[in-house]
């Protein structure tokens, strides 16, 4: 599983242009509808997670490595998503730096500020804005059901469909019978 | 302000050791967002990069896939130390945000219920914002007083924090228009 994880967020590496938020429908089409690896719940709960955590948003794809097949995943899953795009990286910044001396140098420097200050600003913006990153009207409607068929099987003492490890729900059988009595 | 005055000098950190403590300690304090104190500590603290430098790196790495600040470290670490410092400085960042994502993602499964959990994470989005309008002053000095200049930011405002276009649209057309106003001198 760990390896079927890390060529699936390998392969998505290179797509990430401002982090992983944009590619999040996506990762969670594979990881949720086709894979089954988590319960859509899950996987909103670790979204609330990476978003509220320090450090850049890819961090998510550990999370899901964690979920998914452990601390050996959690590696996995960071170094896949990470590592292609560091050598594009590498490469493009070894090309920038060949054009130290170019005379377009400064004329690019004075043009980069106004966008990248601009960025930034927007940026603080759409933090403080609460937004749920590239969830549509669908998949929200979709999970808000999904929750309310999740509960109503709980509450008649069953495990609900996709739960991990059922057979360890020995508290399930208690709010069967408290419910009826 | 002293925009136009000469950029304070900055010197690249000596050792792979300072280096990885630098970014280690950005990773640390990266609630909320990497950017401001990566500046913070850069720029301001440390004094490896002049405010120009920095602009310099973060546009490029913004322009590319993968996290920006992830990024700068690999531009940085490669810059100063060659291969070993691109890898140091790469771990000294995702050290600490990895091992503090594991820990949050296990409590929070849970506490999430609590209330005061629930503020936390606003708090912390909350502040991230203010940190990062923070760090836009400070970059944004310079250009303060070019009307052109000014113009442009706000430009770029306006597209990607009202109208959500794509920095991947906006910074590209953004610096086409730049580079031309800078052409006529009036950037």
């Amino acid at each position: 599983m760990s390896i079927q994880l890390g060529l699936y967020f390998a392969s998505l590496s290179l797509l990430t242009f401002g982090g992983l938020s944009p590619l999040i429908p996506e990762v969670q089409r594979y990881i949720v509808d086709t894979k089954g690896w988590l319960t859509p719940m899950d996987f909103m709960q670790l979204f609330a997670v990476a978003q509220a955590a320090p450090g850049p948003n890819v961090l998510i794809a550990s999370l899901i490595g964690y979920r998914v097949a452990g601390f050996t995943g959690s590696l996995i899953a960071l170094a896949a998503l990470c590592l292609p795009a560091a050598a594009l990286t590498w490469v493009v910044s070894g090309l920038w730096e060949r054009l130290r001396n170019s005379p377009w140098r400064p004329l690019i420097q004075r043009a980069l500020l106004p966008p990248l200050v601009g960025l930034i600003f927007a940026g603080g913006y759409v933090i403080a804005t609460p937004h749920v990153g590239g969830l549509t009207l669908q998949a929200i409607e979709h999970q808000a059901f999904e929750t309310v068929a999740q509960v109503a099987e709980i509450v008649q003492g069953r495990a609900p469909k996709g739960a991990v490890n059922p057979q360890h729900a020995t508290r399930l059988a208690k709010m069967s019978s408290r419910s009826e009595a | 302000m002293s925009g136009t005055l000469a950029e304070p000098a900055a010197a690249p950190p000596r050792t792979r050791w300072e280096l990885f403590v630098g970014f280690l300690s950005i990773g640390a304090r990266s609630f909320g967002g990497v950017l401001p104190p990566a500046y913070d500590i850069m720029v301001e603290k440390r004094r490896w990069l002049t405010p120009a430098d920095f602009t310099e790196t973060i546009a490029l790495c913004q322009l590319l896939p993968g996290p920006n600040i992830g990024n700068a470290s690999i531009v940085l670490g490669k810059r100063w130390f060659g291969l070993g410092g691109a890898i140091v400085a790469f771990l000294g960042l995702f050290a600490l945000p990895y091992v503090w994502v594991l820990a949050l993602a296990l409590l929070y499964t849970h506490w999430a219920a609590h209330p005061l959990v629930s503020a936390v994470v606003t708090g912390v989005g909350a502040s991230g914002a203010g940190l990062f309008m923070a760090t836009a002053v400070k970059l944004g000095q310079p250009i303060a007083r070019k009307p052109v200049a000014v113009a442009l930011m706000a430009g770029c405002v306006l597209a990607v924090a009202i109208g959500r276009v794509s920095p991947l649209i906006v910074m590209p057309a953004a610096v086409i228009v730049g580079m031309f106003f800078s052409w006529r001198r009036m950037l």
